[in-house]
């Protein structure tokens, strides 16, 4: 059982007999730092999606299926074509990489998980953490150190634009979480 | 055959912020709406202290045509699943509570009634199913301001009420003398505080004690008083109702206990009011009168994103100047910033009258045409065809 709160995208839940990928998670704080999280669901079997919301500390079945560790290929519309160690290529449909695929840029490197359900790549999870350069962002207005101070920031590859410190600048690296796609720390 | 009662439960956390806003709903929606309201409380006592006529000890009893409920853990009063089952501010159910609504042949329309925002993301949420065990969705119910989510509570005839009893001063005169605060003349400043812990406010207290105008600041036990213990001649503890503290200009009146209807009218008979949480904060707006708004202290200061959200809301229609003034002040209290709350208060009285103006208009604004217990029903109705 895992909360609502640490479901990633990628990952398979079971409600009422019937698998779901999520595809998408928007966690936000509602009073007293309890947390709300919405999700985006499609069924895994048949063509239906829905929107639906948890509290944060919400527990539901993850099914453990099959996982490969694989790295990102190629885009060939409307699938991102992942491929193991082996050279085995798997398809995952673009709808179901969901919010991850912002993250997904030619040559990259990280070591993704791709999980099957039935013999068949369902969904794709990036790592937690992953290194970027931003492709530009405005010089520091304000010579902030306290890294509290954000402006907006585009990566190399992705017209994504994310909220980093003031102090990063264009040819940076930094860190991103994948589950919440904010800006961590300079690397 | 299904009940057509609605069951709300509530845990009160803070004393009178849940508990507060629950009781309102369900006085709302059985007078105004004719529903058989079971109101589940874990903790009867604090709940007494804003309904005085509730008797603590009591596990069940009926007031102001509300069955009262003690919730007690393991439930040890039967549930029978009614048409609406409400969890207020995300309480989790008790068990028995689950499981009667997945024996239930017809279950119940399950909702989440959550904390009040601004935000905007609280209308892409309000409204959502919520997939539970056994097939049964739960909604998110979120009160907002925008016609996208939930709606605000607020009884009916509420405005005409308040613009009766601020029409004529003589009631607030009365009011002050019912509740033992003596010395307050007509002419003088009267500025009700319910805030948490802060600096901002011993730093506000040394400018009214220092101005050219008599102030008077009405003050419950707890919270705000603990913020003020150099000020006080007593410990915090044996402060007592109707006690006068005298600080140059400005007088601290220590203030008795009321409930809502009590708390209402001195909102609106307040020149200010200084508001904390959920309840009190909308009934501050629902005074016609201005207010700062302390806010629940979240994690990572998330609560300032709250505050921003709301107050780029209530400035919508406010000359910038005025706006970025109140905002100050409501952003420098906040943040326990004792000389910036002093610079702003100061500004903000010479901008006085346009801003008082603006709380007038802003609960017919805000309000719009229908409030959250009137949505809810009508959600209700929706959900369940």
């Amino acid at each position: 059982m895992k909360t609502a709160h640490e479901i990633r995208p990628g990952n398979v839940i079971m409600f009422n007999d019937a698998p779901w990928v999520v595809q998408k998670t928007e966690t936000t704080r509602s009073g007293r730092n309890a947390a709300i999280v919405k999700m985006k669901l499609k069924h895994v079997l048949i063509d239906s999606s829905t929107e639906t919301t948890f509290k944060g500390e919400d527990k539901m079945d993850v099914i453990v299926l099959e996982r490969l560790d694989c790295t990102y290929s190629y885009f060939n519309d409307p699938m991102y074509v992942f491929m193991d160690a082996e050279y085995n290529q798997y398809d995952v449909e673009a709808e179901n990489v969901g919010d991850a695929a912002k993250f997904i840029v030619d040559g990259m490197e990280d070591t993704c998980q791709v999980t099957f359900y039935e013999g068949k790549a369902i969904s794709v999870e990036l790592p937690t953490t992953i290194v970027r350069e931003v492709g530009y962002t405005e010089p520091s207005a304000r010579g902030d150190t306290s890294g509290k101070v954000m402006k907006p920031a585009k990566l190399v590859g992705t017209d994504i634009e994310l909220m980093v410190a003031d102090f990063v600048k264009e040819g940076d690296k930094i860190e991103i979480d994948t589950r919440t796609g904010e800006f961590k720390k300079r690397v | 055959m299904q009940h057509s009662h609605w069951d709300i439960f509530c845990a009160v956390v803070d004393n009178y912020g849940d508990i507060g806003v629950t009781w309102r709903l369900a006085r709302q929606l059985a007078s105004e709406h004719g529903i058989e309201v079971n109101l589940w409380v874990d903790d009867l006592r604090s709940f007494g202290h804003i309904l005085p006529a509730l008797d603590p000890k009591l596990p069940c009893q009926m007031v102001e045509g509300i069955r009262v409920l003690q919730w007690n853990t393991p439930l040890d009063l039967p549930y029978v699943a009614g048409e609406v089952l409400i969890e207020a501010f995300a309480c989790e159910l008790p068990d028995e509570v689950k499981q009667a609504v997945r024996d239930a042949a017809t279950p119940p329309c399950w909702l989440n009634l959550e904390y009040l925002s601004a935000e905007d993301w609280v209308e892409g949420c309000h409204g959502l199913p919520s997939f539970q065990p056994g097939g049964i969705n739960k909604y998110f119910y979120m009160p907002g301001f925008s016609a996208a989510t939930g709606g605000l509570i607020c009884e009916t005839g509420l405005f005409e009420a308040r613009a009766a009893w601020q029409t004529d001063s003589s009631n607030k005169m009365a009011l002050f003398q019912k509740l033992g605060l003596g010395g307050i003349q007509a002419e003088d400043k009267v500025i009700s505080v319910f805030s948490y812990e802060t600096e901002a406010l011993p730093a506000l207290c040394e400018l009214w004690s220092e101005g050219q105008q008599r102030v008077h600041a009405l003050i419950p036990k707890g919270r705000s008083f603990n913020s003020l213990k150099a000020l006080l001649p007593c410990p915090v503890e044996a402060l007592t109702p109707g006690q006068r503290i005298e600080l140059g200009m400005l007088t601290l009146h220590v203030l008795p206990m009321t409930d809502q209807q009590g708390y209402d009218r001195l909102l609106w008979s307040c020149d200010f009011n200084i508001v904390r949480g959920e309840d009190s904060f909308l009934r501050a707006q629902w005074a016609a009168r201005p207010f700062i708004w302390h806010i629940y202290q979240q994690e990572e200061d998330y609560h300032l994103v709250k505050l921003e959200a709301f107050m780029q809301l209530y400035c919508d229609n406010l000359a910038s100047e005025i706006a970025e003034c109140w905002r100050n002040l409501n952003l420098s209290f906040n943040q326990q910033q004792a000389t910036a709350v002093q610079q702003h208060w100061q500004y903000m009285d010479s901008h006085a009258v346009p801003l008082l103006a603006h709380a007038r208009q802003w609960p017919i604004d805000a309000l719009k045409t229908t409030d959250l217990a009137t949505r809810l029903v009508q959600f209700v109705k929706n959900s369940l065809r």
